[in-house]
C-alpha cells in the first residue's frame, strides 16, 4: 500500500473544494506532483501544498494501492473522493459536505462525523463513519432522478432528514436514529435504521426500509403483517400509495398520530 | 476578407463543390475584397453558415425547463474564460452556452420557435443574451382569443390586422401555431380531437383557424408561412389528422415565392397505430404526400437518444406526457392567448416507442425527394439539444451508419419502420441544403443560406475534403468535422477558429413590421382596449415590447400597403 498523508495548515474560514483528494488523482503522482495539484479554495485556486502539509511514499502507484490518510480537521474540506474508482481514504477526524460524491468503488473510512451529501449519487464502493452524518446521505442532488444507485454506506451514529432521497440501489445502514423523510421518493436500494426516524418512505415507488426502533408511519402506507427479522418483531407496511408504490416498510414500533 | 481554395457548397446559387474564393466585406458578400484579410480553406468544405429555423432557445418555458432541471444545469458546464461567460446546461443551456455551441457548429442564424405574446419581452431578454448568432421570434397565434373571435366572425382582414399588430407587440417574425383550438380548450381541462372539433366557447374549428391564419398570412404577404404545430402530436394514429390538415388547405395558394405552410417537427406527426402497443411509423405516407405537393414544407424533429426536456404550447399533451412517464409537470396558462408546458424526459434505445420515433425522423428526411421540402432540426430541446446536429447530419449521409445504431436499438425500430430498406445516402450539397439554405429559403431570409453577391457574410468551413472523404463510411469524421467548425465567421468577422471561440459580437433579431389598412387596425385596437380591461392581469402598455427590448432590429417590412 502506498499512504500519503494530507494534514491541513491551518483551520479554513471558507471551503476547500477538494475533489482533486482521490486515489484516482493521486496514483499516477510523486509527492512532489501532489503538492502542486489545484484545490479550490473559496474564490481562489491554491495549490494543495498551500493549504495541506503532504508527505508519504513518493512514487507513483497503481490506484487500488493508494491509502490517502486526512489527519486534522476536514470538516471544511468538500468531495473529498469525489468520483473514486479504488484506492482507501481514511479520515481521522470529520469530514466536509459531498465526501464520496458519485464514488463508483474502493473505500472511505470517516473516524468523525461526515458533513451533508455524503455518498450523494454514489455507484459502488463502502463508506463508513464512525461518528453522525449530515442531511441527504447517498441521495440525488438538486434535480436528479436517481441519488445513490450501488454500493454501501454504514453510519454508526445518527444520520440527518432526508437519507438516501431518490435512492435507486445500494444499502444505507444507520445504526442510530434518522431524521425526517429518510427515503424519501426511493426507486429501489435498501435502508436499514437502527433507532428511531420520522415518516420514512414518502413517494417511495420500490425499495426497503426498515427502522429498528420508532418511527411515525404515513398514512398513505397499508399494514400487512408482522414479521419477525433479527429477533426483532416488525410490522410491515407497503407503499407509497399516493404514489402508487410498492415499496416495504417495516417498523419495530409504530408511533401514534398525537404522540 | 477573402476565403481562399475552399470546395463550396452553395446550393441556393447552382454551386456544387467548385474551388473558389469567397469575398466578404463590410458584412456582406462581395465581388471582391481588398482588405488583405485571407483565410485560408485549401481542401476544406465551405458551406453558408448554418440556419435552425426551429428550435426553442429563449423564454418563458426555456427557463422554466431550467428552473425545473439543476440536474441539467450541471451537464454541460463550462468554466468562464477571458473571452466567454460560464456556461451551464445540456437540454437547457443558458444563454450564453446557446450562443456560442451554435457559433461551434457552424451556425449563425436560430429562430425560437414559439413565444406568446405575453411573455415576449422575457424571450428578447434572452434573446439580447444569446451572442454571436443572429435570432428571430415566432409568435404564438393558434389559441388567441381574438384570433378565434376574428376567425368565428370571418373577417379576415381584422385577423390580418391583428396579426400585425401582435408582430409588432411581441417583436416577433412569423406565425406560429400550436394545436389549434386545443390550447384554449386545455383551459377547461380538455383538448380538441381532430381538425373539426370545435373549441368551446368559441365554436370554431382547428380547420377553421388554420385556414384563417394561412389565408391572413398570404394577405399580409409576410415572409415566413404559418409555422404549423399539428392538433393531436405526439398521439398514435395521427398521421391522419396531419394528412387532413394538409389537405384541408391544399386550396390556399402563397402570395410571395416560398410554401404556403410549414409543418413543424413532422417526426411527432407521423404516427401510425391506435394505441401504444400497435405503435408504427406513418413517415412514407407522410413524404408520399409532399412529394407530390410541393406547397408544403416541414422539419424533421429527430429524435436524440439520451435526455431531452420536451417544452411546448401544446399543454394537454404534456400533461399526457407527465402522466405517461411519471415524470416533473410544469403547466402554465398564458391568459387569453396559450397554454404550456414542460416535461423532461429520456429517450432510450431500448424503448420500442423511443427506437421507433428515432426511425421516423431520418424516413421523413430519406423519402422526402426534394430536401428543399424537408429541413433538419431536433425540435430542440424535445427531440434533443441542437449540439447533437453533427450526430444527425452523419445519419443522413451513411446507411452504414443508420444500420449500425438500428443493430443498437430494439427490434421495432427495424419491424415498424421502413428505414432498414432505405439506401438513400444524401450528399454535401444536400446537407447544404436540409441545414442552412431550405430554412433561410423557407424562413424568407434572403440573405442567409447562400453566398451570392450580398449576401450576409455568414459563413462555415469544416475541416473536411469533399473530394476524398467517403461520408458513407468515414461518418465518424463527418459527425467529428461538424461539432467542431474549422472556421465560423459571421457578418465577416472569425468567431470560431478550430472549433473554439474566439470572437463573442451580438448578432441581430429579426422581426417583421407588416402595415395595414389604418380602419382595420382601428378594430382590432377597440377589440383589444375592452379585453386588457376586462381579462388581462397587465396593463396593455406594459404589454408591448419596446424597442429597449431589441437592441440590434433587423425589421423586416411586409403588408398589405
Amino acid at each position: 500500500m502506498r499512504e500519503i498523508r494530507v494534514v491541513p495548515r491551518r483551520d479554513f474560514r471558507v471551503p476547500v473544494e477538494a475533489e482533486k483528494i482521490s486515489p484516482d488523482i493521486f496514483a499516477p503522482l510523486t509527492i512532489e506532483e501532489i503538492r502542486k495539484v489545484e484545490v479550490w479554495e473559496g474564490n481562489r485556486k491554491q495549490a494543495l501544498i498551500d493549504l495541506f502539509e503532504i508527505s508519504g511514499d513518493g512514487d507513483p502507484a497503481k490506484p487500488e494501492e493508494v491509502l490517502i490518510k486526512l489527519d486534522g480537521n476536514f470538516s471544511r474540506v468538500k468531495r473529498v473522493g469525489e468520483k473514486m474508482t479504488c484506492g482507501r481514504i481514511g479520515a481521522l477526524g470529520d469530514i466536509g459536505m459531498h465526501a464520496g460524491n458519485g464514488m463508483a468503488g474502493g473505500e472511505i473510512a470517516i473516524k468523525g462525523s461526515a458533513g451533508d451529501w455524503l455518498g450523494r449519487e454514489m455507484r459502488g464502493g463502502k463508506i463508513t463513519v464512525r461518528g453522525d452524518a449530515g442531511d441527504y446521505v447517498g441521495a440525488g442532488y438538486r434535480g436528479e432522478a436517481c441519488g445513490m444507485r450501488g454500493g454501501e454506506i454504514l453510519i454508526e451514529g445518527s444520520a440527518g432528514d432526508y437519507l438516501g432521497e431518490h435512492l435507486c440501489g445500494g444499502t444505507i445502514t444507520v445504526l442510530g436514529n434518522a431524521g425526517d423523510f429518510p427515503g424519501i421518493a426511493n426507486r429501489g436500494g435498501v435502508i436499514v435504521i437502527g433507532g428511531d426516524a420520522h415518516l420514512p418512505g414518502a413517494e417511495m415507488a420500490s425499495g426497503t426500509i426498515t427502522v429498528r426502533g420508532r418511527a411515525r408511519v404515513l398514512p398513505s402506507y397499508q399494514y400487512q403483517e408482522t414479521v419477525e427479522i433479527d429477533g426483532l418483531s416488525l410490522k410491515k407496511f407497503l407503499g407509497d400509495l399516493v404514489d402508487n408504490g410498492k415499496g416495504e416498510l417495516r417498523v419495530a414500533s409504530v408511533e401514534e398520530r398525537g404522540a | 476578407m477573402i476565403i481562399k481554395g475552399g470546395f463550396v457548397y452553395d446550393p441556393a446559387n447552382g454551386v456544387y463543390g467548385e474551388e473558389m474564393d469567397i469575398s466578404i466585406e463590410g458584412g456582406k458578400v462581395v465581388e471582391e475584397s481588398r482588405d488583405g484579410k485571407e483565410i485560408d480553406a485549401l481542401g476544406m468544405l465551405v458551406m453558408p453558415g448554418g440556419v435552425d429555423a426551429h428550435a426553442h432557445i429563449a423564454g418563458a418555458k426555456v427557463n422554466c425547463g431550467r428552473i425545473m432541471r439543476p440536474e441539467d444545469g450541471r451537464r454541460g458546464i463550462e468554466p468562464k474564460t477571458k473571452l466567454l461567460r460560464p456556461q451551464t446546461g445540456y437540454t437547457v443551456p443558458n444563454c450564453y452556452a446557446v450562443g456560442y455551441r451554435y457559433a461551434r457548429l457552424g451556425y449563425t442564424c436560430a429562430f425560437e420557435a414559439a413565444t406568446p405574446i405575453l411573455e415576449s419581452r422575457h424571450t428578447h431578454e434572452e434573446l439580447e443574451e444569446i451572442p454571436i448568432i443572429d435570432k428571430g421570434a415566432l409568435t404564438l397565434f393558434g389559441n388567441n382569443w381574438e384570433v378565434l373571435e376574428c376567425v368565428r366572425d370571418g373577417d379576415l382582414d381584422k385577423l390580418a390586422a391583428f396579426i400585425s399588430w401582435g408582430l409588432s407587440a411581441s417583436r416577433g417574425y412569423g406565425v406560429k401555431v400550436v394545436n389549434p383550438g386545443g390550447g384554449e380548450a386545455w383551459g377547461f381541462g380538455g383538448n380538441v380531437k381532430g381538425i373539426d372539433d370545435p373549441v368551446p366557447n368559441f365554436g370554431v374549428t382547428p380547420r377553421e383557424i388554420i385556414r384563417g391564419l394561412m389565408k391572413a398570412n398570404e394577405i399580409l404577404r409576410l415572409p415566413h408561412s404559418v409555422h404549423l404545430h399539428t392538433n393531436n402530436l405526439g398521439k398514435p394514429g395521427n398521421y391522419e389528422t396531419t394528412l387532413a390538415t394538409l389537405k384541408a388547405v391544399e386550396d390556399i395558394a402563397a402570395t410571395r415565392d416560398r410554401q404556403v405552410l410549414h409543418v413543424t417537427h413532422m417526426q411527432f406527426s407521423a404516427y401510425g397505430g391506435t394505441g401504444w402497443r400497435d405503435f408504427e411509423s406513418k413517415a412514407p405516407e407522410i413524404a408520399d404526400y409532399f412529394n407530390s405537393h410541393a406547397q408544403f414544407t416541414m422539419d424533421m424533429g429527430q429524435l436524440i437518444f439520451g435526455s431531452a426536456t420536451t417544452m411546448t404550447a401544446d399543454a394537454p399533451l404534456e400533461y399526457g406526457n407527465a402522466r405517461l412517464l411519471h415524470a416533473k409537470w410544469s403547466n402554465h396558462d398564458i391568459e387569453l392567448e396559450e397554454s404550456s408546458g414542460v416535461v423532461p424526459l429520456v429517450y432510450g434505445r431500448k424503448m420500442p416507442i423511443n427506437a421507433i420515433q428515432w426511425a421516423i425522423g431520418l424516413e421523413l428526411a430519406l423519402l422526402t425527394k426534394n430536401p428543399w421540402q424537408v429541413i433538419m432540426t431536433t425540435d430542440h430541446p424535445n427531440g434533443g439539444p441542437f449540439v447533437n446536429y453533427p450526430e444527425v447530419i452523419a445519419l443522413l449521409m451513411s446507411r452504414a451508419k443508420r444500420e449500425e445504431e438500428l443493430a443498437s436499438l430494439h427490434e421495432l425500430a427495424s419491424k415498424r419502420s421502413s428505414l432498414p430498406s432505405i439506401e438513400r445516402e444524401m450528399d454535401w450539397n444536400d446537407i447544404a441544403i436540409v441545414t442552412r439554405a431550405a430554412p433561410a429559403k423557407i424562413l424568407g431570409l434572403p440573405e442567409k443560406g447562400h453566398l451570392g453577391l450580398g449576401a450576409d457574410g455568414d459563413v462555415a468551413i469544416y475541416d473536411i475534403n469533399p473530394t476524398d472523404l467517403d461520408p458513407s463510411k468515414d461518418h465518424s469524421k463527418v459527425k467529428e468535422a461538424f461539432a467542431k467548425a474549422k472556421y465560423t465567421i459571421k457578418g465577416g468577422e472569425v468567431v470560431v477558429r478550430d472549433g473554439e471561440v474566439v470572437a463573442v459580437p451580438q448578432g441581430r433579431t429579426y422581426w417583421v413590421d407588416a402595415s395595414v389598412p389604418e380602419d382595420q387596425a382601428a378594430k382590432v385596437k377597440a377589440d383589444l382596449v375592452e379585453k386588457f380591461a376586462k381579462y388581462y392581469s397587465i396593463q396593455m402598455s406594459n404589454y408591448m415590447v419596446q424597442d429597449a427590448y431589441v437592441t440590434h432590429p433587423r425589421v423586416v417590412k411586409a403588408g398589405v400597403i
